[in-house]
């Protein structure tokens, strides 16, 4: 016996869940095109997509945020923070690539210096994971040995039942089961047959890859320069990522008043890493796509122990020429190492 | 994750405000700048972390901010100073900031030169052009302890005789017995009453032919320097572990978050900026 | 298919005799109807090559790409004609010699691929002044007249919705082989003058400056609108400003290599006097 959250009492538990103070958020389709955005009802969401277009980083760390704001008077200069949004938030409906994403950028964000915009707004959420039961041609959470059912980074999974009426709520932490007390008297105990998860075939071994990542001999290889001639480095694949977490800080305004921001920014950018004096330590697109896959998925995890993707594939999806994340472990994986 | 922080009581990316009480003019672009706190809590933050090596970001409200060294040493910590060759958008407005005016800083960061294991050896600096500053921090913090350490030689050149940083303190080690300064610019840079040497530092460097026994190198300039003072160095004799550098990258954050400043899998703004030349060889050269 | 087959053994043919050292084409992509660009250099690659329907996006920025044509060898590309209208803009903008590229021309009526005539690009021109005359029948966008028909204020908050959803990943400048500069304007630091952020104001001013930059260059090619991951309709501004610009000044971008720039020349009969 568990739980059973009925789709037609889910408008019932927005209401609670907003009258305890929570802002409920989740997929909304606006104009063909998706994201993790604000509801007043359960029937603004749209539960039917295989994901949203945006990923649920841009909630905890948006394309731009204020964090200073300074005035200059007469010879004192005054400081003052911005914090970030204080209020309680649910997020419903979240992918389960997508709260794994959190998860993996939780340490980077709190690794000696912890960056309290972040995780303010960690604290101040729960994360309701709806578990997969279709996939499309791009979605890769298998190759990354996670699932259409990963708990990681979620406060409570919910398992589609079987007639699609319906969800098995699993609590995965103190947070989860708050929440999901909140709406108790919405919940029925019961085990209806869930709906079979989503079948992702894997789409490469990535031990076979992370090995060839590691080999410094391939660092130089022509491989880099052949997978990545196309890329014409934009930045969609880093911004429509779930864990792409570089930045910009940016101040706006003059010598007297302004603000101080973190922008996204992204390795693509030519600019990104160009010193003043006009030397440039990645200065061809290869070097640039290289440090992205190596960043995922041998800097990254050597210093946290997880990998910097959770298999969306947004980047592979969305990529103006075709290129992404699949493609390039694909090939290394059919490489020697 | 189970405290609910309501403010940021810890903004990491809020910096300190300092006063300028110092400027002078080092070479042609080149300033130093001499900075007090204004507030006494981040003074004793930073009198608290502040180890030689550790670097800072230098900004300007309205401009941004600029990453580069502090090159005052461990041992004088009642102010900052800095060092830096006027260039982009920040530093053009650093070099426009006058005495008295604020200015900030986020810092220190980084690792540092653990010159408690220097003590007892014999120390070699080497240094080319506006790389004396982070130099200069290790020079100062040793000298101003200096009998704690073996025989101190400096190396130190510049494309010409003008671009020569700091030149009232080689003046002051030229003349300090427990000192040896070899001075040297790029040949054609020489003025007419030039007595030091002209050459590249890796030659001069091989010239003098300083011993490895029981020596640490620091070595601080630019890459095209480094990479042949390294090689001089092992023609030397000296190991790789006995040799330090600094590394720099653009930064925005100091603090390992931003993304851009890794060679291969090392953040240089956590793991370094300080590393040996044994290190150095570990990282991929394509990336540095 | 038969198009396909002619054009990779031609292909290989102009890479045998040493005739050109790359082509750039189109190859199978990640799914039956995504093509990704394909550059050509061996006999394997070529075996890649397709040429059908599916083949859209506009190759014409790759032949600006650093230092490929720096050794004056040739290149082969195939176009579509608003590829070779771009291409035009970028000869007559001296940012290549047009006489290192072959083209392949191609169009496609529905699902049929057809060869156009010719090579360099000269050759092109009567056939381009053909689609200014008469314009294909297909595409006035309805949204445009949705637009034409709102008051300022209508218009106005239409593209701040749209343009809240930028990112400023640069998709569409990226894509784009009219924005060819090796340091766009945005990216300047000294002065500033745009606003780096994603936010209102730094999006209307990403958007509009590049919609001014395009004025009278943007060949309507669509890879802006097609790259962009959050679905502006970015097609609409550049098809409004070409209108504008054929209106006004009867320009119709890349009609030839020596075309000049419609808002970068000057003429005695000109209507606005104000530069004298």
């Amino acid at each position: 016996m568990t739980r059973i959250l009925f789709s037609d009492k889910l408008d019932n538990c927005v209401t609670r869940w907003q009258s305890a103070g929570f802002t409920v958020i989740g997929p909304v389709t606006k104009d063909a095109f998706s994201s993790y955005t604000a509801v007043e009802h359960a029937s603004d969401f749209d539960l039917g997509i295989v994901l949203p277009d945006r990923s649920l980083k841009e909630l905890f760390f948006p394309q731009t945020e204020p964090m200073l704001r300074y005035t200059l008077k007469q010879q004192s200069i005054n400081t003052e923070d911005f914090t970030p949004p204080s209020g309680k938030k649910l997020i419903f409906g979240v992918r389960p690539c997508d709260a794994a994403g959190l998860s993996i950028d939780d340490p980077l964000f709190g690794w000696d210096y912890k960056d309290e915009y972040w995780f303010q707004r960690r604290n101040n959420s729960v994360i309701v994971t709806i578990a997969c039961t279709k996939a499309d041609d791009f979605c890769l959470c298998t190759s990354l040995k996670l699932a259409p059912d990963s708990t990681t980074g979620s406060d409570i999974l919910l398992r589609p039942l079987e007639n699609n009426n319906g969800w098995h709520a699993e609590e995965l932490t103190d947070r989860g089961r708050e929440a999901l007390l909140a709406i108790e008297e919405f919940l029925q105990e019961g085990s209806e047959p869930t709906a079979p998860m989503a079948v992702v075939p894997e789409m490469f071994d990535l031990d076979t890859c992370v090995a060839w990542l590691q080999n410094p001999e391939n660092f130089e290889s022509k491989f880099w320069k052949d997978i990545s001639m196309r890329c014409i480095g934009c930045g969609s694949c880093t911004y429509l990522c779930p864990t792409c977490h570089c930045f910009d800080i940016q101040d706006e305004g003059d010598t007297y008043s302004g603000i101080r921001r973190k922008n996204w920014d992204s390795c693509s950018f030519a600019l990104f890493t160009m010193h003043t004096s006009g030397h440039n330590p990645r200065s061809t697109q290869s070097a640039r796509w290289r440090q992205r896959i190596m960043h995922k998925f041998n800097y990254f995890p050597g210093k946290f122990s997880v990998n910097s993707c959770s298999g969306c594939g947004r980047c592979s999806r969305q990529c103006p020429v075709d290129m992404g994340i699949t493609e390039t472990l694909q090939k290394i994986s059919t490489l020697h190492s | 994750m189970t405290e609910n922080i309501q403010s940021v009581h810890n903004n990491i990316y809020k910096p300190a405000i300092m006063k300028i009480v110092g400027r002078h003019d080092e070479a042609p672009g080149v300033k130093t700048l001499k900075l007090e706190f204004q507030d006494p809590d981040d003074h004793e933050q930073f009198k608290n972390n502040f180890r030689t090596g550790m670097f800072g970001l230098y900004g300007v409200y309205g401009e941004g901010e600029s990453t580069f060294c502090v090159a005052s040493p461990e041992t004088r910590k009642e102010y900052i100073e800095c060092t830096f060759r006027q260039s982009g958008r920040v530093t053009s407005a650093l070099a426009d900031a006058d005495i008295g005016d604020l200015i900030t800083f986020r810092g220190p960061y980084g690792n540092r030169f653990p010159i408690e294991n220097f003590q007892g050896k014999n120390l070699l600096f080497v240094s080319g052009g506006i790389a004396l500053p982070p130099t200069r921090s290790v020079i100062w913090s040793c000298l101003d302890q200096r009998e704690k350490f073996g025989k101190v030689t400096i190396v130190y050149g510049a494309r010409t005789v003008a671009d020569l940083v700091y030149k009232h303190e080689l003046e002051e080690w030229q003349n300090r017995a427990d000192v040896d300064l070899v001075l040297t610019v790029d040949p054609g840079g020489e003025s007419p009453d030039w007595k030091n040497k002209v050459g590249f530092v890796p030659t001069v460097l091989e010239d003098i032919a300083p011993s490895p026994e029981n020596c640490i190198a620091v070595i601080c300039g630019p890459p095209i320097m480094i990479k042949f003072t390294l090689i001089s160095l092992k023609k030397l004799g000296f190991e790789e572990q006995n040799v330090y550098t600094t590394l720099e990258n653009r930064m925005k954050c100091g603090v390992g978050k931003c993304g851009r400043c890794n060679v291969g899998s090392v953040y240089v703004c956590k793991e370094g900026p300080v590393f040996t030349a044994a290190e150095v060889s570990c990282m991929p050269a394509a990336d540095l | 298919m038969i198009t396909q087959e002619k054009y990779r053994s031609k292909v290989k043919k102009l890479l045998a005799d040493g005739s050109v050292k790359m082509v750039i084409g189109y190859s199978p992509g990640s799914t039956a109807d995504r093509r990704r660009p394909l550059f050509i250099r061996s006999f394997e690659e070529a075996d890649q090559l397709v040429l059908d329907s599916n083949c859209i996006a506009n190759l014409s920025g790759y032949l600006v790409t650093e230092g490929l044509l720096s050794d004056e060898k040739r290149v082969a590309i195939f176009l579509r004609p608003e590829g070779i209208r771009s291409l035009n803009i970028l000869a007559a903008e001296s940012q290549l010699n047009v006489d290192q590229i072959i083209i392949f021309g191609f169009d496609s009526i529905g699902r049929e691929v057809n060869s156009l005539p010719g090579e360099h690009a000269d050759e092109f021109s009567e056939f381009i002044g053909s689609i200014k005359e008469n314009p294909p029948e297909k595409s006035r966008e309805p949204l445009l007249y949705q637009l034409e028909q709102m008051n300022p204020q209508e218009r106005f908050a239409f593209w701040k919705e749209e343009f809240s959803r930028c990112i400023k990943c640069y998709a569409c400048r990226q894509s784009c082989p009219m924005c060819y500069c090796r340091r766009c304007v945005v990216d300047s630091n000294q002065p500033q003058w745009v606003n780096t952020s994603s936010h209102t104001l730094g999006n209307f001013e990403w958007n509009i400056v590049r919609a001014f930059h395009l004025a009278g260059r943007c060949v309507g090619c669509g890879n802006c609108d097609r790259s962009c991951p959050v679905n502006i309709p970015l097609r609409l501004i550049n098809a409004k400003m070409s209108e504008e610009v054929l209106g006004s000044f009867n320009h119709f971008a890349g009609m030839s290599t020596t075309q000049e720039p419609v808002l970068a020349s000057f003429k005695k009969e000109d209507s606005e006097t104000f530069i004298l």
